[in-house]
């Protein structure tokens, strides 16, 4: 016999279809088109759709609302998921702000013509001056480098000063990193180390010579920094190369013990990691004038201090780039030897070094 | 049938035809606008970048060419093979602890089936992370003073990801084929018995009634596996075997962001699925396998011999030892341990962790907000499903339920990342924003996104059992005068109630815990507690992550008791009589 579907399972689809409907009916938009429509009616401030990656984000977001009216709309995530939303959503932007750790990806947009350049009014360190692009189109907030070399002190068997000590007979087997291609900050600091070893005219032959050589000496590499800590913690290497802020977190966390000391060093040269706010270009022009003022809020030392106490063992370890603003004081002095990388010319090269790196290092 | 039926005007009944159809269109539109139109457009990418301002071209074929070679190619293929090592590793398990459970006296048979709801509910990072806290260097084992260098060496790697993969497969297959085996009443082995088969011979006949669930476990076990990303981020990836999945991933999340590249891998899963579906289809054409009726018997249950039972009751404790006992001795142990899997501390127990995330509302919110999304999508993804599951069941080649049976399992086999994108591609399309639908950024579309992603395996799930009931028993109903509604009611209802809150269960706990589609379709301000997880591990946080995650499937847990306990205390008892045994 043919069996059809029956009525009644008809009007079963019916009920769970009314219901997926009447879900649907729920939706209340927090998106901009739905809130500039709402906000035109109302006349009152636009929700500020902000996409960040900082740990201190939700905080800032809420004192900026406090300090200027200005309702915000926080998507807090990590940086590639935000990047991806931002990707996906490239032909209907939804975001007003966007916020994350490294400037390669956001010259990408502002070359995509999706930033609005911006000069905030707050004045600038030297470390600062440094990382503002010609373009304007982003503005740096907070400094961080790459790599912070963390090592165990009871393990270990010294602390190197340089990049190439990591390739002596010491140090075999005994070094690990994070995956450019998984860790945000990581791609920034292979393409510093590119930039140190062969600059923008050499180019990438001499930072992947240097990056064979460390494989063959026993290099370890890992997803992110929190699996690189791990590795340290476990005993699986002595000495990680990561992002200062998560490095200097895990010393104020940690209690030194006989098997485990961590300490610290930077070695010449450290790679300037600036946390990075950027615009959208297509937002209506209520949402870019309150992202200005975000981004103001976000430089001013309200701002700044809120940043400083928002994720004290994270994101808040960061080396400040606005002038009179001083970093916390578990943070050492900054480092003296550093570089910045230019992110319209090492940008550009993310796929093809991270190819690389996942077929020949990885 | 009164006489007034006869006096209806054509008109009238020709409306009330186009009415009575207009639940299955409305059907349709549904699986079009939550199914069909996202996983459409986002593999569109693979072809035209340039219709989602993706990159400059019309027409290219460049993402199947990256796709199909390298680290991408090897994914693919790595995945093929742990798929098909998967699937047929957890049937065969999934058949042991389903005949075990069903049909034997094997002892503390309600340990056994809570503890396959138990693996639905542990994500598979969750039993991937597990086996790596054991396993790691200064992990659990090492810390005891074990060697297991070489037990590491050969886990981390293909063989790992198998076991994870099978132990997470093995209750998709235990479901299918257990419903199966519910239905299949004792008459058919007592034919095989009474015409002078033997033992073997019979169970010959009921391994061939149970075809459509054998191999129902083996496609969806297949797809499940190709589509996993929990183990692929994590065991996966830490021991440098790539697969299909994680490339896929990696082509989204890291700069710059390959749309093309990671639709054509899409592609590739899909086709992979579309093969599972094929050799399914090829296996069970032209045979009917409706054995659930009204006259259907009770089995009754193999006394087995002491050996037997000592023999059954190992491997069951084996398969939930290593599903459920090492995730959750993982998981709690380091959320409770000050520095497990380090050398930091002095490893005090401590309820710090909890205490912390407890008191934080940036934890419960999250959580409370989870547990009501879950609630209801579970609620509609049951109802829904079991309507999918009555199209697909339906016997003859109707082309709405092959085409339907494609695009479920294809769906399995997509991983959810591929949902959240299609989801910003159709549905923040400027397009639709013009026709009023705003449904981007909502949790409207949150809920629609997990439905998407908890459909294809919930309805596979079903399938199994809304396959067996014949239409006799509801034809029955309407010949003694019910209602088309209420003879289902009567009569089908109470059939299937027990797997349909087994679908309910499993939506729940799966959505409950969800991270891909949360992560790109989360409306601001309202993070689902995937997201607070995923950001505690990745500030290495270890011990407020993992005390999130058990706090969470605690609640899952806890949400499956009382239904389940609701079950059998409130449901009548004969809808809890259906596929019970005789003891």
């Amino acid at each position: 016999m043919t069996a059809r579907p029956r009525r009644s399972w008809g009007a079963l689809t019916a009920v769970g279809v009314a219901a997926a409907l009447a879900i649907a009916g729920c939706a209340s938009p927090t998106g901009r088109d739905t809130a500039a429509a709402a906000g035109a009616a109302a006349a009152g401030p636009v929700p500020l759709v902000v996409y960040s990656a900082e740990g201190y984000d939700a905080p800032v977001t809420k004192a900026f609302t406090a300090a200027t009216g200005i309702p915000v709309s926080l998507v807090d995530d990590s940086t590639g998921p935000l990047l991806t939303k931002v990707a996906a959503e490239k032909n209907n932007p939804q975001w007003g702000v966007l916020w994350a750790d490294g400037d390669t990806a956001f010259a990408a947009l502002d070359q995509q013509g999706q930033l609005l350049p911006y000069i905030p009014s707050a004045p600038l360190n030297a470390v600062g001056k440094a990382l503002v692009p010609a373009s304007h189109a982003y503005t740096p907030a907070a400094t961080t480098v790459m790599a912070a070399v963390i090592y165990n002190a009871a393990k270990a068997p010294g602390a190197p000063t340089s990049y190439q000590d990591l390739l002596g007979p010491a140090y075999k087997g005994l070094v690990g990193m994070n995956d450019p291609a998984q860790s945000g900050p990581t791609f920034p600091f292979v393409a510093g180390l590119m930039n140190q070893l062969g600059g923008q005219a050499g180019g990438v032959a001499a930072g992947e010579d240097y990056l064979r050589q460390l494989k063959a000496n026993g290099l370890h590499v890992y997803p992110t920094n929190g699996d690189t800590l791990h590795a340290l913690e476990t005993g699986q290497i002595a000495y990680g190369m990561i992002q200062s802020s998560a490095a200097t977190g895990e010393l104020a966390k940690v209690h030194a013990s006989a098997a485990f000391n961590p300490k610290i060093v930077y070695l010449p040269e450290s790679t300037l990691l600036p946390s990075v706010i950027g615009i959208d270009k297509g937002a209506p022009p209520a949402v870019q004038d309150e992202a200005k003022k975000f981004v103001d809020f976000v430089m001013s030392p309200a701002g700044q201090k809120v940043m400083q106490t928002g994720d004290p063992s994270g994101d808040s370890l960061y080396w400040p780039v606005v002038d009179g603003v001083t970093a916390l004081p578990a943070l050492p002095a900054f480092p003296a030897a550093y570089q910045r990388i230019d992110p319209y010319f090492w940008g550009p090269l993310e796929g093809e070094i991270n190819t690389f790196f996942d077929s020949t290092i990885k | 049938m009164t006489a007034v039926a006869f006096v209806v005007p054509d008109r009238v009944r020709l409306g009330l035809t186009r009415f009575r159809g207009a639940p299955l269109l409305a059907f349709w539109v549904l699986i079009v606008a939550i199914l069909v139109a996202p996983i459409l457009l986002f593999l569109l990418v693979a072809f035209s970048p340039r219709l989602f301002d993706q990159g400059p071209e019309w027409f290219t074929l460049s993402g199947f060419g990256e796709a199909l070679r390298g680290p991408l190619l090897q994914g693919l293929l790595n995945s093929l093979l742990v798929g098909i090592a998967t699937a047929l590793v957890a049937t065969a398990i999934g058949f042991g602890v389903a005949w075990a459970v069903a049909r034997t006296d094997v002892p503390a048979r309600a340990v056994w089936t809570g503890a396959m709801f138990g693996l639905l509910l542990a994500p598979s990072y969750l039993v991937a992370l597990g086996w790596e806290r054991l396993l790691e260097p200064a992990g659990v084992l090492e810390l005891l003073g074990l060697d297991v260098t070489a037990v590491r060496a050969l886990f981390y790697g293909p063989v790992g990801v198998v076991v994870v993969l099978a132990v997470k497969g093995v209750p998709f297959a235990y479901l299918a084929i257990s419903s199966a085996l519910r239905g299949l009443g004792e008459e058919f082995e007592s034919a095989a018995r009474v015409h002078g088969g033997g033992r073997v011979a019979a169970l010959r006949i009921v391994v061939a009634l149970l075809a459509p669930a054998v191999w129902s476990a083996v496609a969806i076990v297949f797809a499940e596996s190709i589509s996993d990303f929990g183990v692929a981020a994590t065991l996966a990836n830490d021991a440098h075997f790539p697969v299909a999945t994680f490339t896929l991933y990696d082509a989204v999340d890291s700069f710059p962001i390959r749309f093309p590249v990671a639709a054509a891998v899409g592609w590739m899963l899909m086709a992979m699925a579309g093969l599972a579906l094929l050799a399914q289809s090829r296996a069970l054409s032209g045979r009917s396998y409706r054995v659930l009726g009204g006259r259907s018997r009770p089995a009754r249950r193999h006394r087995l011999s002491p050996p037997a039972t000592a023999a059954a009751t190992t491997g069951l404790a084996v398969v939930v030892l290593a599903g459920l006992g090492v995730p959750a001795f993982g998981a709690v142990s380091a959320s409770l341990i000050d520095g497990l899997g380090s050398l930091v501390g002095d490893h005090r127990l401590t309820l710090a962790n909890y205490a912390r995330v407890l008191a934080s509302p940036e934890l419960r919110d999250p959580l409370l907000y989870s547990a009501r999304l879950a609630l209801i999508t579970a609620t509609v993804t049951a109802v829904i499903g079991l309507a999918v599951a009555r199209i697909l069941s339906a016997r003859g080649t109707r082309l709405s339920s092959q085409v339907l049976d494609l695009l479920l399992l294809t769906a399995v086999a997509l991983p959810g990342i591929v949902f959240a994108a299609g989801y910003i591609f159709t549905y923040n399309l400027p397009l639709i924003n013009d026709l009023g639908i705003h449904l981007y950024g909502t949790t409207a579309l949150l809920v629609l996104g997990y439905l998407a992603t908890a459909l294809p395996s919930t309805s596979r799930v079903l399938l199994g059992s809304v396959g067996q009931v014949q239409e006799s028993l509801r034809e029955a109903g309407r010949v003694h005068g019910g209602g088309a509604a209420g003879s289902w009611l009567r009569t089908v209802l109470p059939v299937l109630a027990r797997p349909v809150l087994a679908a309910w269960v499993l939506t729940f706990a799966g959505t409950l815990l969800e991270l891909p589609v949360s992560q790109l379709l989360y409306p601001p301000d309202h993070p689902p507690v995937a997201i607070g997880i995923t950001k505690a591990l990745a500030n290495y946080d270890f011990g407020g992550g993992t005390a999130m995650e058990v706090t969470a499937v605690v609640l899952a847990l806890a949400v499956v008791a009382v239904a389940f306990g609701g079950f059998h205390l409130l449901a009548p008892t004969g809808w809890r009589r259906i596929g019970r045994t005789h003891d």
